[in-house]
């Protein structure tokens, strides 16, 4: 029984993996939107620093090194930016094996462009690129970027009003405006894929919950059930253990309730573990045919496309009904069933071969049995019809029941 | 006489049961086994008529021993399991059981069951059925199944793309798409899964 409730608490439809799927795939798709910003914000400035450097008349020489030099420090901040998206929130401030590289890297770029153009921006941004992808706690990190930017926009200053003076005209306010705010650009990316993050997991704990919740509900039902039949159990054994030596006829009486107490409770505990599993009639069509497959007998099904909206209270009881007495009395070698609509009413027909070794009780019809009269009874409850019929080795149901409120509404529509 | 051989590793269920049946006037409880094993082993010993197993057992479920039996000998093997996981009875079918009831039902219907079995028929309780006829159908496609089947012994990526002819991306694709449809973690988790429900 257990497994059944797992099974009905933890199984997923279709669509709900399909929208899962699709889900995951846009958190993806998110992540590498803000990579990408930065990794291209990053690129941008290399590129204007050369272009600026090319125009000022620096010189082709220290034009070329500080791009090799860029591409380089640009280089060594991917591995520690890709790897923040599967970081773990409490991972220390810095793992040596990622982020020193990129810190060296940085340094040793940042002390070369600073010298060669003499600009503090320059110098000091490729370090504080490197630094800010460590991995700082959430709040940390806020602080840091504003103290950063804070020293950038005052290295800006300097750089404007003393470090460049007349030279000032040559693209160098891009480079420095872009410099200023790349921690930012930077930050607020990374916060952006933290919060994505964060909203997902929460998602994922939310269905966790509401599955734990629907267990627990059914875990409360199956307990309450049992409880009562076992006092009940109990009391009638005790009834029949006092009235034992006096009275054997009703102590007898006694234990036959007992156990007709018994199988209430377990019929109970099934009704609850069954009322989460319907499935629609064309996947009982489909697991009828898998089963007569697996007893070694050539099975076919013709369902129609909209099988699924087939009345399944009226004929999935039939399916299963008709089928099991094809497993038990059928001949074995072949089944057809089919499930078609036509004239406003649903038909469903399965026909066998008839058994010609098999023992067979009075009234089994080779594929029949008395079953068939509880089916017939169902189908005139739903205004529908059961036909049998027997046909040299061949035997046939059919049971045809009006369709449902939606297919009427169309023939009107007609 | 009927010539029944029991298997059940609950030994106080085995030993009702066993005591039940005896009552009856034709049935023969001719052996008692704990575990699949015994009952693989006893089976072959005393060539029984019909075999009761328990399906779930240590070393060999009743599946398995039903499997094996039907390999040698004529006996007809009948599986009684307490809760019919999906996919179970399709399971059992096709190893070539003769019939397949819930553990409720009464010594009664058992020996009724034990008789119909013997003379030749087969018995699939309507309960059980039904259940089958409502288990979830496989959300996977064939290829994926046929991915699922080829790495099932654990094989490589690299593997599975040789035998079904296709890149290792595309078998990486179709592994993370099974995953995401059945909600287990590893490959191994899946596979376990598919053959439980009979899927592969």
């Amino acid at each position: 029984m257990t497994s059944q409730f797992e099974f009905a608490a933890s199984a997923s439809t279709a669509a709900e993996v399909r929208t899962a799927l699709r889900l995951t795939r846009s958190i993806s798709a998110t992540w590498w939107y803000g990579a990408l910003a930065i990794v291209i914000s990053q690129l941008i400035i290399v590129a204007l620093l050369v272009d600026t450097l090319v125009e000022g008349g620096a010189g082709t020489l220290r034009a070329v090194g500080i791009g090799v030099g860029g591409m380089l420090w640009w280089l060594a901040t991917l591995p520690p930016l890709f790897g923040y998206r599967h970081r773990a929130i409490d991972a220390p401030l810095m793992v040596w094996r990622k982020h020193l590289p990129s810190l060296l890297v940085a340094t040793a770029f940042g002390l070369a462009a600073g010298l060669v153009t003499g600009v503090w921006v320059v110098g000091v941004l490729p370090v504080v690129q490197a630094a800010i992808l460590l991995n700082w706690p959430p709040g940390v990190r806020l602080r840091v970027v504003l103290a950063v930017t804070g020293l950038l926009v005052a290295l800006a200053l300097i750089d404007v009003r003393l470090t460049l003076g007349e030279n000032l005209a040559a693209g160098w306010p891009q480079v420095l405006f872009l410099s200023t705010v790349l921690p930012v650009v930077t930050v607020s990316s990374l916060w952006l894929w933290d919060v994505l993050v964060a909203l997902d997991q929460a998602r994922t704990s939310e269905a966790r919950l509401a599955a734990t919740h629907e267990r627990l509900r059914l875990a409360t039902d199956v307990h309450d059930l049992q409880g009562h039949h076992l006092q009940v159990i109990a009391l009638q054994l005790e009834l029949a253990e006092r009235l034992m030596p006096r009275d054997p006829e009703a102590a007898t009486e006694q234990l036959r309730a007992a156990r007709a107490s018994v199988d209430d409770a377990r019929q109970g505990t099934r009704d609850l573990a069954t009322r989460f599993r319907s499935v629609p009639l064309s996947d009982e069509l489909a697991n009828a045919v898998d089963l007569l497959r697996a007893a070694c007998t050539d099975a076919e099904a013709v369902a129609d496309p909209d099988a699924a909206t087939a009345p399944a209270s009226a004929l999935g009881p039939v399916i299963r009904e008709t089928t099991t007495n094809v497993l038990r009395h059928g001949g074995g070698r072949w089944a057809r069933l089919s499930l078609t609509r036509s004239n406003g009413s649903w038909r469903y027909e399965i026909s066998n071969d008839i058994a010609t070794n098999a023992p067979r009780a009075p009234q089994d019809g080779g594929g029949g049995g008395s079953g068939l009269e509880g089916l017939r009874r169902r189908a005139a409850e739903e205004d529908g019809d059961l036909e049998v019929r027997r046909d040299g080795e061949t035997f046939t149901v059919v049971v045809t029941v009006p369709a449902g409120d939606g297919s009427a509404d169309e023939e009107v529509a007609g | 006489m009927i010539r029944v051989l029991l298997a059940d590793d609950e030994g106080m269920i085995r030993s009702a049961l066993a005591a039940l049946l005896r009552l009856e006037p034709d049935i023969d409880v001719v052996a008692e086994c704990a575990d699949g094993a015994q009952a693989v082993s006893e089976a072959l010993r005393l060539k029984p008529d019909v075999c009761l197993l328990d399906l779930e057992m240590p070393h060999l479920d009743g599946v398995q021993v039903t499997e094996r039996l039907n390999r040698t000998l004529a006996t007809r093997c009948v599986i009684v399991t307490r809760h019919a996981r999906p996919g179970v009875l399709r399971r059992a079918l096709a190893s070539g059981a003769a019939g397949f009831l819930p553990k409720a039902r009464s010594a009664n219907e058992v020996a009724a069951v034990i008789r119909r079995v013997a003379a030749g028929g087969r018995y699939v309780d309507p309960e059980i059925a039904a259940d089958a006829l409502s288990d979830k159908r496989s959300p996977l496609t064939d290829r994926e199944l046929d991915v699922l089947r080829a790495g099932r012994r654990g094989e490589t990526t690299r593997q599975i793309a040789r035998t079904l002819s296709l890149a290792p991306g595309t078998v990486r694709n179709h592994i993370s798409n099974v995953l995401g449809k059945l909600a287990v973690d590893s490959r191994q988790q899946a596979v376990l899964l598919a053959e439980e429900r009979g899927w592969i």
